[in-house]
């Protein structure tokens, strides 16, 4: 990494030193909290909105501060302060050391050992930093530009480009002291098609964890945008889809939604020790077809989802959650793998200081199979293709979830029909990936587009999967 | 406004800041200047279990900064007050607002366009809420707990059980010289019992609710009870065939569907025509069942302040009125664009520049008791939770994952899930053939119990 790129955000180890860290988690046990944590974190997110052909508003924000953490048994007290006053740092720690009763401290804190992990991936020029104010507004005029000269009938645009460089210190009572920096860039193009009365939206993102020159080499701004386009021209004159219960065929990339949503929440930790998932008792058991492997990775290069250490320090790693349909492995963040004997797998995450770390996923993917993509839609006689889903949600209590599904297609004997707007897919995640029958060879990862939402907090996130058949998924719509 | 002591402190430290900025903006060569600072101190226990699983505790405060320079507008926020960050910011905001795109529909509000903003007869602050001890906030997260897991012996655990209050303050300043300051408190409890269902299946029934005021919080007990039958009440559900049939909505789904409508309402959806509402003010979209208000000046509503995110005094706004499409919602800019005036719509943070939202909205109550609504529907599905995503409000089609009961001879004869109620909002609209008379208020958007002549409702088989 060429060290220029970094001089706009500053050293956390300047302003929250060894010494002063080591004093707030003797302050955060000393009631007797068995352990302790400290989080710096210094942020800065700019944006260009681009609407009705006009920058809308160019934007900027500095966040930062400190959370601290204690910690006995299950039970975790919390408080941060905005900014590095190291007063106010004290004041957090005593707050959240409240979490415990007792009178006295708990033992000498460990020697800090910082941790050594390998980049998943090099960032050599990040884009957030290496692209300056003209360059990313002249990134969000070109994708205005080729969404509005896809066809005519795109009546209006809009297109944001966000990004954040975040850097941040970890440090806890096991003597763990970690360091980092991410770095997020997103595209978001959305465009509105109208005809007579009839109006269609269609939306499409790109980025990552990415270079600057990404949106030349990889991804160029006129193709998110005409996939935006696209998407809205193609849904003016689409039918309802038929209600009903039948094949699904979901396309690859952001599809892996259904993944993420449908299993990979009840694969999470607390989860798991809570015994609130219906996965807390089948490891080793079929949880999926044959065939079907899932895995959960932070080391896929670029994505989102991705990072050198988790928000607690641990190195990102790959966990293979199931094997060939067999339950093989859960997620795990520092607090529930401790209570439950089992090793972190650097899946602790929190979305600013302000919070909480929570085990969270962070690029949940099938694994390619063995078929040919198009061999999935000509086995099916009446069936629905998804070429793009739109947000998903489950109840993890229940396991009940669904899927918008923005864009699709017919299946009417093998062969891709009508579009279809406006399905909505839905079933229980305690069985949908058994009822998968059939998966591709062609595996994406959509590391640019995914947010996800647990407790309160988002977290950036990729999904994927290859082209992926369920046997039958219940569509809503309005057709019978 | 009338303010307690400690919120008058804090306030003018805040008040203080947004001066600064204002000025620090208007000397780095902005045309006009906006500063929004907040302050907010929150607590938050989660018990799980009988003891505690997380307690929180935080005070916050930052910063926004909207500047215009020749017609253009830069946004900068920070929680970092300090004056040499002021100073950065202000620059900054600046040299943004000079790489956007001039429109001389930009423009703060004056004193005279944004009204008197009094908030006193609003009701927004309970100094019982900030004197409510952390041990008493835990005891009651602990008894809702206790109750619902004593409800049933099918209910052997919960999702966690939380207890949260919080209190803030607002200062707006701008350099028309408009100066508003407003405070508000907040308290609330939701617990989360699930029920065991056979094959290990379990089923939820959270339910809770915020209030502005402690003594309006219902007590411990009744809240868990609620949530407990409700999820008692799951057991056993399952799909339904395929059929269009009558749909009463619950008042929670109904919430979430006017909620979801509201982005038509927007003047700014409107101006781009990516409302679905375009082009029928005044027209009949509605049965003349329906009155929907947006009001932010419910006395103690949890939506409600003085003013909005740019200092405009908030009022009563009719959406429909009586089946009519009656008004849409603007902030500044887009009432400039419109040629009309700013409904005080704009909401925001501190870090955001403002967009156009609700205060607290409401489908007004009708006269039939939930009850009578059932029997009127006879034969078809009681809505009563959904899933998050299926609403488009492009051209507001509405398609739900739902859950519920599926009637029979006007009764509830057994809980249903696994199936998805679809139709178009304009559609839902035209088709509500009864509106309940049980409103109400818990959080900042209200519905009774709906009818819907007819949806469609999807399950397995179809």
């Amino acid at each position: 990494m060429s060290t220029a790129s970094y001089l706009a955000l500053p050293d956390l180890q300047a302003v929250l030193p060894r010494e002063l860290a080591a004093e707030l988690m003797e302050i955060a046990r000393a009631k007797g909290a068995e352990f302790a944590e400290v989080y710096g974190e210094h942020s800065v997110h700019t944006s260009f909105s681009y609407e009705e052909n006009r920058l809308k508003t160019s934007a900027y924000s500095v966040s930062q501060g400190v959370g601290v953490r204690a910690v006995i048994g299950d039970q975790t007290g919390y408080a941060y302060a905005d900014g590095f006053s190291p007063a106010d740092l004290r004041e957090a720690a005593r707050v959240a050391a409240r979490i415990a009763r007792g009178t006295s401290g708990n033992g000498k804190l460990q020697a800090f050992r910082v941790v050594e992990a390998p980049w998943p991936f090099r960032l050599e020029r990040p884009a957030p930093l290496a692209l300056d104010e003209s360059g990313k507004i002249t990134l969000v005029e070109r994708a205005n530009q080729a969404a509005r000269g896809h066809d005519p009938r795109i009546h209006e645009v809009s297109v944001t480009l966000a990004d954040s460089s975040k850097s941040f210190l970890v440090a806890n009572s096991d003597g763990l002291w970690a360091v980092d920096r991410q770095f997020l860039t997103r595209l978001t193009v959305s465009a509105l098609a109208l005809q007579g009365d009839e109006r269609q939206e269609g939306y499409s993102t790109g980025g990552g964890s990415v270079e600057a020159d990404y949106f030349e080499r990889e991804r160029p701004p006129e193709e998110i945008a005409s996939e935006a386009a696209a998407t809205a021209v193609t849904l003016l004159g689409a039918r309802e889809p038929e209600a009903g219960a039948y094949p699904v065929v979901v396309s690859p990339g952001w599809g892996g939604v259904m993944v993420h949503e449908c299993f990979g929440h009840s694969m999470e930790g607390d989860t798991i020790r809570k015994q609130t998932s219906i996965r807390a008792r089948q490891m080793g058991q079929t949880v999926a077809s044959k065939g079907v492997t899932i895995v959960d990775s932070g080391v896929v290069p670029h994505s989102r989802g991705s990072f050198r250490v988790d928000d607690e320090g641990t190195p990102a790693q790959r966990t293979v959650l199931v094997d060939d349909g067999v339950l093989t492995g859960y997620l795990w963040d520092l607090l529930n793998a401790r209570l439950t004997g089992n090793r972190p797998t650097g899946n602790g995450r929190r979305s600013s200081y302000r919070d909480v770390p929570i085990c969270r996923m962070t690029n949940t993917y099938i694994e390619a199979g063995p078929h040919p993509p198009a061999d999935l839609i000509a086995d099916v006689k009446r069936g629905l293709y998804c070429k793009s889903l739109g947000g998903g949600s489950v109840n993890p209590a229940d396991g009940n979830f669904s899927f918008q599904v923005t864009e699709a297609y017919r299946i009417v004997d093998g062969k891709l029909a009508e579009p279809v707007r406006n399905a909505t897919l839905t079933g229980n995640g305690n069985d949908a990936m058994l009822k998968i029958d059939a998966v591709a060879n062609d595996l994406e990862i959509d590391g640019s587009t995914g947010s996800c939402g647990k407790d309160g907090q988002w977290k950036p996130v990729g999904v994927g999967q290859p082209t992926v058949r369920f046997r039958e998924i219940t569509v809503g719509g309005t057709s019978t | 406004m009338s303010q307690p002591g400690a919120a008058q402190a804090v306030s003018a430290g805040l008040e203080a800041i947004a001066a600064e900025a204002v000025d620090r903006a208007r000397r780095a060569g902005a045309d006009q200047a906006e500063a929004v600072v907040q302050s907010s101190r929150s607590f938050s226990v989660e018990v799980n279990g009988g003891k505690i699983e997380t307690l929180k505790q935080s005070t916050a405060r930052g910063l926004g900064l909207r500047v215009i320079v020749g017609d253009a507008v830069g946004f900068v926020s920070s929680n970092d007050l300090s004056s040499e960050r002021l100073e950065d910011l202000a620059r900054r905001a600046v040299a943004l607002a000079r790489l956007s795109t001039p429109d001389p529909a930009n423009g703060l509000p004056a004193a005279a366009e944004a009204g008197e903003a009094d908030g006193a007869d609003l009701a927004l602050y309970d100094t019982a809420v900030l004197e409510l001890s952390p041990e008493k906030k835990i005891e009651m997260a602990i008894e809702l707990e206790r109750v619902a897991l004593a409800h049933d012996p099918r209910i052997r655990r919960t999702d966690g059980a939380h207890v949260s209050s919080g209190a803030g303050t607002t200062v707006l300043a701008n350099s028309h010289g408009l100066s508003r300051t407003a405070s508000g408190t907040s308290v609330s409890a939701y617990v989360l019992p699930l029920a065991d269902d056979r094959d290990g299946k379990q089923q939820s029934g959270g339910y809770g609710l915020s209030k502005r005021w402690l003594a309006e919080l219902p007590p411990m007990e009744a809240i868990a009870s609620e949530a407990a039958r409700r999820a008692v009440a799951r057991i056993g559900a399952r799909p339904v065939p395929t059929a269009r049939v009558p749909v009463v909505m619950h008042p929670d789904v109904a919430e979430s569907w006017i909620s979801e409508m509201l982005d038509a309402f927007s003047g700014e959806s409107v101006i781009k025509n990516s409302s679905w509402l375009t082009g029928k003010l005044g027209e009949t979209i509605a049965s003349p069942l329906v009155t929907l208000v947006d009001d932010g000046r419910l006395r103690a509503g949890v939506g409600s302040a003085p003013h909005d995110g740019e200092g405009v005094a908030t009022r009563r706004n009719v959406l429909i009125e009586r089946g009519r499409c009656a008004l849409f919602l603007y902030d500044t800019y887009h009432a400039r664009r419109a040629g009309t005036r700013s409904t005080g719509s704009a909401v925001r943070s501190y870090s955001s520049v403002p967009g156009i939202g609700y205060h607290n909205l409401a489908l007004e109550p009708g006269s039939d008791s939930p009850e009578a609504i059932l029997r009127r529907a006879d034969r078809g599905f009681y809505m009563d939770d959904q899933g998050s995503f299926g609403f488009n409000s492009v051209t507001g089609d509405y398609s739900f994952q739902a859950q519920g009961f599926w009637i029979e001879r006007g009764e509830k004869a057994f809980p249903v899930e696994g199936v998805t109620v679809a139709s178009n909002s304009l559609d839902m609209l035209r088709n509500v053939v009864a509106v309940g008379n049980d409103l109400t208020w818990e959080g900042s958007v209200a519905s009774p119990t709906l009818l819907i002549a007819e949806m469609t409702v999807s399950g397995g088989g179809g």
